[in-house]
């Protein structure tokens, strides 16, 4: 199974902190529901190109807060997550992503009112087309 | 742990070429790419592992054995593939195979026959006989399956066309899931090293530039695009510059720096491991 992993080599988060992230938000999604494997690590290594070190660091950092559970010789799997932390992970996720697109606003000079005003426009071009 | 492969202060001199003195260490369940220019002593090292070449200095061990002309028992730990096989032309892919297979006791000839499958080769012509692509898939479907704990490749993939070189590293990463695995391999090519390679080993002209893990590598490389013109002198972290764009292989102080000097940048991208390559063999960035 490939996972919807996107990663910025560009951005100053470590890759591994990147990984972590998106497994969370896809967990707390429930796309990855409960009892789910997770690729292997080598697997998940040569879909991302990213080196085995370090997705071995995501997984125990999952593991470690208990997104996952390692069966030995089985393999990885979502761990049963208490609706509270989901409901908590959504809402970072959402949080950052509008964060992130003002941080880039900001950065090519546009003020806080042009902001706003591209975000109206966007949400309504939104609804229009959801209709 | 005990690592899978030791080479401590390998040293030979051969004319006018000097390599070493080397120190790498694999550990079981990583993948190791051997990097360098051509002539940079890459496969003099292999052949040192193997002990087809005896180094003027130092010694490699696998597992607890050291690797030398008395004993045999390293043979059966290690399964090497050398760019130019030796002796197979006369014999066509089944003889090889049964000279081959009772050598090694892991031997998985269910794989050896998916390989061949895979790969479409026909048993019944004669090595020799076949293109050179064949001849490397042939290759390695004669020596994967032996299922040893390191496995050495030296350039697996140089003439392979795209699809095989794609099945080739799916089959790769499905054997080192089989048990506590390595693999050591050379390849200039550059997309072969990013989807396999935990680690690169950097070979320059027989000199030893360093192990490198690949993300760690990769993440210490950026490239600046300024707004406001550079300073003569070089900016801190800086490796290389071109107009208004410079390389730095330490980001946090070439930031730190371009920040206290009020020097602002529109934008920052991270280098592919083959511009990162070429640096480090160029002799810039290194620490």
């Amino acid at each position: 199974m490939e996972l919807p992993i996107r990663l910025s080599k560009d951005s100053r988060e470590p890759i591994y902190h990147q990984i972590e992230k998106q497994l969370k938000a896809l967990i707390a999604s429930g796309l990855l529901a409960e009892g789910t494997p997770l690729p292997s690590i080598r697997a998940l290594s040569k879909d991302l190109e990213i080196s085995v070190i370090t997705i071995r660091r995501a997984y125990q950092n999952l593991e470690n807060e208990g997104f996952t559970k390692t069966i030995q010789g089985k393999g990885t799997f979502v761990a049963k997550i208490a609706d509270p932390i989901k409901q908590q992970i959504k809402v970072s996720t959402v949080y950052q992503a509008m964060e992130k697109a003002i941080e880039t606003a900001v950065s090519y000079d546009y003020t806080f009112q042009q902001i706003e005003g591209i975000f109206k426009e966007i949400l309504t071009t939104y609804e229009e087309d959801k209709k | 742990m005990t690592a899978t492969l030791e080479v401590s202060q390998i040293e030979k001199k051969v004319d006018d070429f000097q390599l070493g003195p080397i120190n790498l260490q694999i550990d079981p369940g990583t993948i190791t790419a051997l990097v360098g220019n051509n002539g940079s002593g890459k496969s003099t090292l292999l052949k040192i592992i193997m002990n087809m070449v005896n180094p003027s200095a130092g010694h490699v061990k696998i597992f607890d054995t050291y690797i030398s002309h008395e004993e045999d028992d390293w043979k059966s730990y290690i399964s090497y593939q050398p760019q130019t096989v030796i002796g197979y032309n006369p014999f066509t892919g089944n003889k090889l195979k049964e000279l081959i297979a009772p050598l090694y006791p892991n031997w998985d000839d269910a794989l050896f026959l998916k390989l061949i499958e895979q790969f479409d080769i026909p048993l019944n012509k004669r090595f020799g006989k076949l293109s050179q692509g064949a001849q490397q898939k042939l290759s390695l479907a004669l020596t994967i399956p032996r299922n040893t704990a390191l496995l050495i490749l030296d350039e697996p993939t140089s003439f392979m066309d795209i699809p095989s070189k794609q099945y080739l590293s799916d089959i790769l990463v499905d054997w080192m899931e089989q048990g506590e695995r390595s693999i050591l391999l050379t390849s200039h090519q550059a997309d072969d090293i990013q989807k396999l390679a935990d680690y690169l080993f950097v070979l320059q002209n027989g000199k030893m530039i360093g192990n490198f893990e690949k993300d760690a590598l990769t993440e210490s490389y950026k490239r600046y695009w300024m707004n406001d013109a550079l300073p003569d002198i070089p900016v801190s972290g800086e490796v290389s510059r071109n107009g208004k764009q410079i390389i730095s292989n330490q980001p946090d102080i070439t930031e730190q720096y371009l920040n206290d000097n009020n020097l602002q940048w529109l934008d920052r991208k991270a280098l592919d491991l083959e511009e990162i390559i070429t640096l480090l063999l160029a002799g810039k960035g290194r620490n």
